[in-house]
């Protein structure tokens, strides 16, 4: 009941009339930049970063909420209308949304994934406001060996056990932690790969890093490969509606996606690619329609998009809780609280009440907001697919430089975006994860400070992450992340053979 | 590793007769870039001294970090040499079949560059508008008019949103005074 009056108060703080033009501002920024190729929340988010740092932390905080959310809303209607999804958890919806799509159905698949998405990300947001006080009574009492433990287990989730090449997604971890070490060491004052440059002394700039491999990289890469003349966009006629058979089919999909979605996004395994095709599969096992699946099922869309947002709402308890991002728009969220001088972790949930809770009842808010946006609306949105993709790219470039110049007013923050630029080229070109790259910046120098703190408790005994009864358990469940998948991989391959 | 056909990557060099795919070069250059990228942080690392009154000191992180880079490099260079190859990323706007054109991405880095060097004397007004109209050219782009006429007006309305809403401070350069 804790959880109540406290959610009572976040709603008086998210409901002032300022606060709600932020959730407004946000949540139509995160659908418009979610349909926008090119762009994503993540992205969006690092962008105006230097832009808000004059914004009070709530006020900011309640719109970055709303692009997190809005993000996933406008992801699928460019997987139906355009069936080409702009992240790897849209697959599905791009699958059957856009055979649904084909078949004249567009107003149905865009309504049930946007009704999907509300009662997905509205029921995930009631667990995570009674999931997350809990955990972060729990997680007070965690020491600094299993915090780094729990750090571990992250950028192993993310980069080695769900990815295509474990290989890859490592190295594209150590490259963000090799970026990361840059700078001043904090402990010791010592500058470290600073190659001799002034400017390198307080590290490179999070931001530059995010938005050079996102945006930078995405303009050249796209530029280097361009589909040829114009995208076929599928053609909407009214709002986004369904007919009561389509609700009949609907809700249970909804519900069960919702229910696999959360989970998968609380736990630090990282994604919600998983829970999406774990939905799709489901549906495809119960339904009474077997025949529709592969030509564009509507519970194909509805399981897979609650899962979705479910899992998006789950992410945000091991943020909040454990300080602990496991996406890359996560990881850009923990690194806004820390421009702010805020470390997400249990103790946010008593120096920061006003700020966590009023965030968490800006959800429900945005969701609301989100759905009436969306259903009326959905033709306008599926008109900003026709911009000529010359200008499109052309005005991300240039926000681009506004927001990373803006930092430091300096033309060598310039030139490292440009750096950053062409490494994200490559990391497309040669298949490398861009999101284990940006939690390893991020979450690298926490990582070395809670693994210094843990060695210095112990005067630099490294036993301490065997005899600690929880950071062993932590370890072990790391090493079978890093050691099971490509066992498994060799066996199947070997059975195949 | 799933096989890709050779026509997925029009830069890979061509398959021999006998149906061997060879080792692709490119992947190999990138194996030992990370390699060497790995090394050249591993000598960095030594070159950090010990701090002082320290039980951990500020070099143990950065030579896990070069040790792990370096093996990976390894790993994914002994790969390259038995014939594995990277798929590239297929993104909302991109075609896998379509020829790849370095050119295009060259003429918006060159942009980029010249603008951001720019920008200073410039201004930020003219700079972005050189960037803009780079992009917008690099991505097939010809009409000129309204190319010049969409990079100014962008440039000018972002200059203004953000130094008079926003409070920023962006340099005016040569158009001191006039904006």
């Amino acid at each position: 009941m804790e959880a109540l009056t406290a959610l009572f108060a976040g709603f008086e703080t998210a409901l002032t009339p300022l606060n709600l033009l932020w959730a407004l501002v946000g949540v139509t920024l995160g659908t418009l930049v979610g349909v926008l190729p090119g762009i994503g929340p993540a992205l969006t988010v690092a962008l105006l970063l230097p832009v808000t740092a004059k914004l009070p932390p709530v006020s900011a905080f309640i719109m970055f909420a709303g692009i997190y959310y809005g993000g996933m809303f406008g992801g699928s209607t460019t997987s139906i209308l355009l069936n080409t999804p702009g992240e790897s958890s849209s697959i599905i919806t791009a699958l059957e949304g856009n055979k649904m799509a084909r078949r004249g159905r567009a107003a149905a698949a865009l309504a049930t994934a946007a009704i999907g998405s509300f009662v997905a990300g509205t029921i995930g947001t009631m667990l995570l406001t009674f999931a997350a006080p809990a955990i972060a009574e729990i997680a007070v009492q965690i020491p600094p060996s299993a915090k780094f433990a729990l750090i571990l287990l992250a950028f192993v989730t993310v980069s080695a056990t769900f990815g295509a090449s474990p290989l890859r997604g490592l190295t594209s971890l150590f490259l963000g932690l090799a970026v990361g070490l840059i700078g001043t060491d904090l402990q010791s004052g010592q500058a470290r790969f600073t190659l001799g440059r002034p400017e390198l002394l307080d590290g490179i700039e999070f931001v530059t890093v995010v938005i050079g491999l996102f945006a930078i990289g995405e303009t050249l890469y796209v530029a280097s490969r361009l589909r040829k003349g114009s995208p076929s966009v599928i053609k909407l006629a009214g709002n986004a509606r369904m007919n009561r058979e389509d609700w009949r089919r609907s809700w249970k999909p909804w519900l069960r996606g919702t229910g696999l979605g959360f989970p998968f996004g609380a736990i630090p395994a990282g994604g919600a690619e998983i829970p999406t095709f774990l939905s799709y599969s489901l549906e495809r096992r119960l339904t009474k329609h077997p025949e529709e699946f592969g030509k564009g099922a509507i519970e194909g869309v509805a399981g897979p998009e609650a899962a979705n947002n479910a899992a998006a709402a789950g992410v945000l308890v091991p943020l909040l809780t454990l300080g602990l991002p496991t996406s890359a728009t996560a990881a850009i969220l923990l690194a806004a609280f820390q421009q702010y001088g805020l470390q997400p972790g249990p103790l946010l949930f008593v120096t920061n009440a006003d700020l966590v809770w009023g965030l968490i009842a800006s959800l429900y808010i945005g969701n609301v907001m989100l759905l009436a946006l969306n259903l009326p609306l959905a033709p306008v949105w599926a008109r900003l697919l026709l911009i000529p993709r010359p200008f499109l790219y052309a005005g991300i470039l240039v926000f681009s430089t506004v927001g990373v110049y803006s930092l430091n007013n300096s033309v060598f923050d310039l030139l490292l975006l440009a750096l950053f630029g062409v490494i994200g080229y490559g990391m497309r070109r040669f298949d490398f994860p861009v999101t284990p790259a940006i939690i390893g910046v991020i979450l690298g120098p926490t990582a070395e400070s809670q693994f210094r703190t843990a060695l210095q408790q112990s005067n630099g005994d490294f036993g301490i992450f065997a005899r600690q009864p929880l950071t062993a358990f932590i370890l072990i469940i790391v090493a079978l992340a890093l050691i099971l998948p490509p066992v498994l991989r060799a066996r199947a391959a070997r059975r195949a053979r | 590793m799933p096989d890709v056909p050779p026509s997925v990557h029009p830069d890979a060099p061509p398959t021999s007769p006998a149906g061997r795919r060879g080792v692709s070069v490119p992947d190999l250059l990138v194996a030992l870039g990370v390699t060497g990228l790995g090394v050249a942080l591993l000598i960095g690392t030594l070159q950090i001294p010990f701090g002082i009154n320290a039980v951990v000191g500020p070099r143990v992180f950065p030579l896990i970090v070069s040790v792990g880079m370096t093996v990976l490099g390894a790993l994914l260079t002994v790969n390259a040499l038995r014939g594995e190859r990277a798929e590239p990323a297929a993104e909302e706007d991109t075609d896998p079949n379509a020829p790849v054109n370095l050119g295009a991405a060259g003429i918006i880095l060159g942009g980029f560059l010249l603008g951001a060097v720019l920008l200073p004397t410039l201004g930020f007004v003219l700079g972005t508008a050189l960037m803009y109209f780079t992009v917008a050219l690099a991505f097939g782009e010809r009409r000129w008019g309204l190319m010049l006429l969409v990079s100014l007006a962008l440039a000018l309305v972002t200059y203004e949103v953000f130094t008079r809403g926003l409070g920023l401070t962006l340099p005016p350069g040569v158009l001191r005074g006039i904006i």
